[in-house]
């Protein structure tokens, strides 16, 4: 019985310890999209993933977001596109292009 | 056999390509066509370091994503380039309870990085959500991500200290998902 507490009393304290809010760990998730965190703060985010799934969510859509901007800023990307340079533009260039030749 | 370079077919063939490319870096559209125009005209000063080795395309690629990087440098020394209050207003301010939680749940987008990017309407909603960037946010957040360039290079590149550069770079990701949440999963209802 004794025992019994004293695990349930570790609990709550590992809990308190590890546990972050969902505002602490918002941060953490985008920083871990650039550098590697130090093992507290990893350990206590990975903590907090496994219990919040709409922090998951938040995890998930930057990882979204990061694609999403790989993918529009590729060179496929840019044949796919349909903005053009206006035709006074092109002009310019190519006038410019034939007086330094 | 690689054919010539051919100067005067350059507008024609690759301008459009190149100005799209520049157009989801830089906000301005005319500053993109400038881009443009500076890169072939140090294209046809360099002809002569045209090796073959890579296709006339990706030689003029390679120029343009030099001139881009100049750019963000110039504009580092404009003033107009100061981060506006706007920036530094966080759209996660006031986003939770008193205990931490949030108020407004982040959405599952039920999609997959992978799927995310076969979506054309999603990546459309990305182009518009990238526009509403400020000029600033926007070469920062194309540095870390379309570019790629490591935390210390964008910090020199920018003038930014580290923990700045975290900051920053979480306000981004937050208007983009906001605006995501608004122009995309909102509409599809």
């Amino acid at each position: 019985m004794k025992s019994d507490s004293l695990i349930a009393k570790l609990n709550t304290w590992m809990i308190r310890k590890l546990n972050l809010t969902c505002e602490d760990t918002s941060p953490l998730i985008s920083e871990l999209m650039d550098h590697k965190l130090p093992l507290g703060k990893r350990v206590r985010l990975k903590f907090h993933l496994a219990m919040c799934t709409v922090c998951s969510f938040y995890q998930k859509q930057l990882q979204v977001i990061r694609s999403l901007a790989q993918k529009l800023g590729g060179e496929e990307a840019s044949t796919q596109q349909e903005a053009t340079l206006s035709e006074q533009a092109k002009t310019r260039i190519k006038d410019s292009l034939k007086q330094s030749n | 056999m690689q054919e010539p370079l051919n100067s005067d077919l350059w507008v024609d063939r690759y301008g459009d390509m190149l100005y799209r490319y520049t157009l989801v870096r830089v906000k301005n559209p005319d500053s993109a066509e400038e881009i443009v125009q500076v890169t072939l005209l140090a294209a046809l000063q360099s002809k002569g370091s045209f090796q073959g080795r890579s296709t006339e395309k990706s030689w003029l690629f390679g120029i343009l994503k030099h001139k881009i990087l100049d750019h963000f440098r110039v504009l580092k020394t404009q003033r107009t380039y100061e981060l506006t209050p706007e920036d530094w207003s966080d759209p996660l301010e006031n986003a939770y309870h008193s205990d931490g939680h949030w108020l407004e749940a982040p959405k599952n987008w039920d999609t997959d990085p992978h799927k995310a990017v076969e979506n054309k309407q999603l990546v459309e909603a990305m182009a518009l959500c990238m526009d509403r960037l400020s000029e600033k946010f926007r070469s920062i957040f194309v540095l870390k991500e379309i570019e790629g360039l490591n935390s210390e290079e964008i910090c020199k590149e920018m003038d930014i200290k580290p923990t700045n550069l975290w900051v920053i770079l979480h306000r981004i990701r937050n208007q983009l998902r906001k605006c995501l949440e608004t122009h995309h999963w909102n509409l599809k209802k």
